[in-house]
């Protein structure tokens, strides 16, 4: 930049996130600032968020911010330090490096031994879709028209509209000073840059009795029709205005693909090999007495048979994050649970495979035809769900999860939606529903921005999901919150 | 070189000394960038004034810049890491928007970089339909400095101090056969904070917050499962590492760490000695611990007065409120039963929100939410409070803000988060267990979770819950839960204990978009209600 008259590391407008070079050389500064031998590794991030917020139907905050965070393991005789900042000038990371040094004398007996791991025969990260010029392109000018572009038909009907909207780009490598300019190991990560673009927004009536959301993310901001939302969103709040008390019991319910994406997001934290063999979580069979051990349900029929996840780092419109030699991999295949996840040490230790970590983070779920108009046309009772708030587990076993309705819940009686009812309590298993299907849909990108830019594996975990139609859905209770 | 670690103990203090040198980050105040001196340094003032000035050269009518200096610290029996940031960001406000730009770096560039950037972003807003703010009149602060007082530094002492006592706790609790610490961490922040604003204060703190991860498990080999105890004592609270080493802390714990680990397995397993009994569903009286007591004030009222979430600023993120029109509930609306107040502060001992001056530079007043019942106020920053003008000027009261605004770190934007909250205790010199005693029949609830709906008008809790007949605990219910409304729960409290019985809770909250987490204290005694619903939270339609 002109004019500047400092030496201090920063992200400039040119640049708001570190580039490839950037963090090889700062690497290399590090790995040179070490002493006394061992390996040295960073693990270096950035980001750059451009941010808008607006409330009762007027722009609240615009912001631009950025930041870093470089974190540095050293390895000292038997220790292994660990110390973390945001300071990239050399005096700031040589100061560092020593504080590593210093607290591997502080973590003496937990250094690991030398990972004797082979290499993946493949060690190659693939190509997926996380990077969007449209995105980072994004100005402040931009965001600002386009929040009013999203306020003005809200406004123009007397209604409240609040949003985001936030255009993201993050960088991320992990690089080891034993492994500069050789092959990667499968825990490295080479230079990665990912963008992301979210918008959300929630339109209110002046009275409170009536609120319509609709929110979309995407690695590329031309994905995302941010009028279409608008118009959804205040559409869903006009038609849920002064909704009525309905007893809570078991409905048949319409899922819009955000509230299944929300309802089933706890099936892939419960997909770990070792919770079924320790005897527990929803994919256990039984034990086995004969060889001692736990079987899981593994080739076994769990789901409806029209549902198959999947996710496949091909896939253009889903965009996850890269993991080395990530496969396709068909998590349920036609209700069938075909895969499990693992961490490398896992696949190396016990299924004797030299495989990469296999998780289920981002994922397509297939559907079928039926538009939800169809859906609530051959519904005779009924409730229409946007979306769901507050999920939260009671049972690690059944996956029987708790969480209420929001934004719009609506009676179907005999093919028509007869009336906006208020919110309610479910209790019900995620498992249940999907194998209570009646009908579904054409599956479509949800909302599901990331939530952390510091996470070490992946970031983006984007979700293809279709409306759902299925029967005896279990509601407890009723809430007064619209 | 090969150090064990108890060699490195012997090479004595002096090393173990180094291993706490605080690390020098650089700033640059001059000409060239230099060690980061303490926060008091004079010249950190006009560098912060560089930030003020071009934001003001680019026109905004006000801004105001806040640089942090965070470290924080996180202990395990095995290891510690340390982290340390620098960060500043700049708002300014431009015809009635709000403009903003943060970053890692401090020099007078960047500054003058960031200050015309967050009135670029202001001004991409201002083009639009016209917003008014009006700045609840603040006085100003000028040169002022505060260090939250603490026992012990977390930073000043040796890590291998701290990870001894936490490997001591381990041994300790391991003594007893199938007990042992399923989770002992620790994590200590201290954060030196500058701010200026153009209406010329400027004032410079340094603050301490101290948390643990303390969990007990109890492995019960006859059902092979393991029951987990959390120890509250060590949530967060604006405290040094005398939230573990202290003999004793008030409103916190009475006695040793060591004897409270041996207080709560005494207390559990007198639970678990009570026979396990299928659930009546239905309505009863009902006592809560403090803990519960905290959570229920802390998910209600404590959440449902914040005046932005009120006033439909979070409804696209946290929610709104069951307090939704302000403007005509201050001083009318009745929240709970006489016996209900409700206090907030920024200025207590040991609170996890405390703070000299929030993020607007505003020294925080302790002020009531809730007077005998009736709703009187909210939670407010320097614009929000001008939004309650009109409602202050009834009661004759100036628009002042309360000092809430507040974010982890200058490289968020300041927003309203809740303060430190007290229930107001009652009169009763009774604990738990004499509010147990005196109650002939209904059900006593300890260590309760909510799950509160999007407006904090309506709650699920779960929690041990165990059934009182004639005054004693006579069962336990394994599988309980209770539903309620915010507005009729506080109408049916019977009886609230004594001052001496009150504890005190560190608690986070997220909010806003990009959510921003942020901690606070909840004091409260234990108290009792009438006609709770009781419910088996895994019972389906």
């Amino acid at each position: 930049m002109s004019g500047r008259t400092d030496r201090l590391v920063r992200l400039s407008d040119d640049s708001r996130i570190l580039s490839e070079q950037d963090c090889q050389a700062i690497a290399k500064r590090v790995f040179a600032f070490a002493s006394g031998g061992g390996e040295t590794s960073v693990n270096l991030m950035s980001w750059w968020n451009g941010e808008l917020r607006w409330a009762r139907n007027r722009t609240t905050l615009a912001s631009d911010r950025r930041d870093i965070r470089l974190e540095i393991w050293r390895d000292v005789g038997k220790g292994r330090g660990n110390v973390s900042t945001n300071q990239l000038d050399d005096a700031s990371l040589e100061a560092a490096v020593r504080a590593a040094e210093r607290s591997a004398v502080l973590a003496p007996i937990i250094r690991r031994p030398t990972p004797t791991q082979p290499p993946l025969p493949n060690p190659e990260r693939p190509k997926t879709a996380i990077w969007s010029d449209a995105t980072y392109g994004v100005t402040p000018e931009a965001r600002g028209e386009a929040a009013r572009a999203l306020i003005g038909p809200a406004e123009a009907k007397g209604m409240q509209s609040a949003g985001y909207l936030e255009m993201r780009a993050g960088s991320h490598a992990r690089l080891s000073s034993t492994r500069m300019g050789t092959t990667p190991a499968p825990w490295d990560i080479p230079y990665t840059a990912w963008t992301q673009a979210q918008c959300s927004m929630t339109v209110r009536d002046k009275e409170g009795t009536g609120s319509g959301w609709a929110g979309l993310s995407s690695y590329d901001w031309s994905h995302i029709d941010a009028p279409a939302l608008a118009a959804r969103a205040l559409d869903k709040c006009v038609a849920s205005q002064h909704p009525v008390t309905l007893e809570p019991g078991r409905y048949t319910v319409i899922l819009e693909p955000q509230a299944v994406c929300e309802l089933i997001a706890i099936v892939a934290t419960s997909m770990y090999r070792e919770i079924p063999e320790q005897g527990q979580g929803p994919w256990v069979l039984s034990y086995d007495d004969v060889l001692g051990l736990w079987r899981s349900k593994l080739g076994l029929k769990v789901l409806d048979e029209r549902i198959t996840i999947t996710h496949d780092p091909a896939d253009p419109l889903l965009g996850i994050f890269p993991e080395p030699w990530m496969e396709p991999v068909t998590w349920f295949d036609k209700g069938v649970l075909t895969n499990l996840s693992f961490l490398r040490d896992y696949a190396l230790e016990k299924l004797n495979v030299n495989a990469p970590r296999r998780a289920l983070t981002g994922y397509r779920m297939t559907g079928g035809q039926t538009s939800v108009e169809e859906m609530i046309g051959t519904t005779t009772r009924g409730l229409l769900v946007s979306h769901f708030s507050d999920i939260r587990a009671l049972d690690g076993n059944s996956l029987l999860s708790t969480g209420l309705t929001r934004d719009g819940l609506w009676l179907i009686e005999h093919g028509k939606i007869s009336k906006a009812v208020k919110n309610l309590r479910f209790t019900e298993s995620p498992l249940f529903a999907l194998n209570s299907i009646e009908q579904m849909g054409v599956p479509v990108p949800v909302f599901r921005p990331v939530k952390n830019p510091y996470e070490q594996e992946a970031p983006l975990t984007p979700a293809i999901v279709p409306p759902i139609k299925s029967r005896d859905f279990s509601f407890t209770s009723t809430i007064d919150a619209i | 070189m090969s150090l064990n670690r108890r060699t490195f103990l012997k090479t004595g203090v002096a090393a173990a000394a180094m291993a706490a040198v605080p690390r020098p980050l650089y700033a640059q105040l001059g000409r060239a960038a230099e060690p980061l001196p303490p926060i008091e340094d004079p010249r950190l003032a006009s560098l912060a004034a560089r930030a003020l000035d071009s934001a003001r050269g680019a026109g905004a009518v006000y801004a105001d810049v806040r640089l942090t200096h965070t470290r924080t610290r996180r202990f395990f029996p095995l290891f510690t890491y340390d982290d340390e940031d620098m960060e500043v960001g700049v708002r300014a406000l431009l015809d009635g928007y709000w403009g903003f730009a943060s970053g890692p770096v401090w020099s007078p560039d960047e500054m003058a970089r960031l200050g015309r950037e967050a009135v670029h972003q202001a001004k991409t807003n201002a083009l639009g339909k016209p917003r008014i703010v009006t700045l609840a009149p603040a006085p100003v602060v000028k040169n002022a400095s505060w260090t939250m007082p603490v026992l012990i530094d977390p930073f000043a002492i040796s890590p291998f101090e701290v990870q001894d006592h936490l490997t001591s706790l381990e041994i300790f609790t391991k003594r007893a056969p199938n007990v042992g610490l399923v989770r002992n961490d620790a994590l200590s922040t201290m954060q030196e904070k500058a701010f200026a604003s153009t209406a010329g204060s400027y004032c410079t703190q340094r603050t301490y917050l101290t948390m643990g991860d303390l969990v007990v498990g109890v492995y019960l080999p006859r059902t092979k499962q393991q029951s987990e105890l959390t120890l509250d004592c060590v949530s967060a609270a604006g405290l040094g590492w005398e939230l573990y080493a202290a003999d004793s802390i008030p409103r916190v714990r009475d006695h040793s760490l060591r004897d409270e680990i041996l207080l709560r397995l005494e207390e559990a397993k007198e639970d678990a000695m009570l026979p396990a009994k299928a659930l009546d569903v239905g309505r009863f009286d009902a006592v809560f611990d403090e803990n519960s007591m905290a959570n229920l004030l802390d998910g209600t009222i404590g959440h449902a007065t914040e005046l932005d979430r009120a006033l439909g600023l979070e409804a696209n993120a946290g929610g709104t409120s069951y307090l939704n029109d302000p403007f005509a509930m201050i001083g009318s609306y009745v929240a709970g039963a006489p016996l209900l107040s409700v206090s907030a502060n920024r200025s207590e001992a040991g609170g996890a929100a405390t703070t000299k001056w929030d993020d607007e530079g505003v020294a925080p007043d302790d002020f009531t939410i809730v007077k005998n019942g009736m709703l009187v106020d909210f939670q407010t920053t320097r614009e929000s409070a001008g939004w309650l003008e009109d409602a202050y000027a009834k009661s004759g009261k100036p628009a002042h803000s309360h000092g809430c605004a507040n974010a982890p770190s200058a490289v968020e934007a300041p927003m309203q988060h809740v303060p430190n909250l007290t229930l107001a205790p009652g009169r009763e010199a009774s604990d738990f267990n004499a509010l147990v005693s005196g109650m002939p029949d209904g059900i006593a609830i300890k260590r309760a979770s909510l799950d509160m709906d999007f407006q904090h008008g309506s709650g699920l809790g779960l929690a041990a819950v165990f059934e009182v007949k004639k005054g004693k605990r006579i069962a336990r219910y394994p599988s309980a839960g209770f539903l309620f409304r915010s507005t009729e729960i506080w109408k049916s409290l019977l009886t609230i204990s004594a001052d001496k019985t009150s504890r005190r809770f560190g608690v986070s909250a997220q909010k806003g978009e990009p959510p921003q987490t942020c901690y606070h204290s909840v004091t409260a005694a234990p108290a009792a209600v009438k006609q709770l619903t009781l419910i088996d939270p895994l019972r389906k339609a």
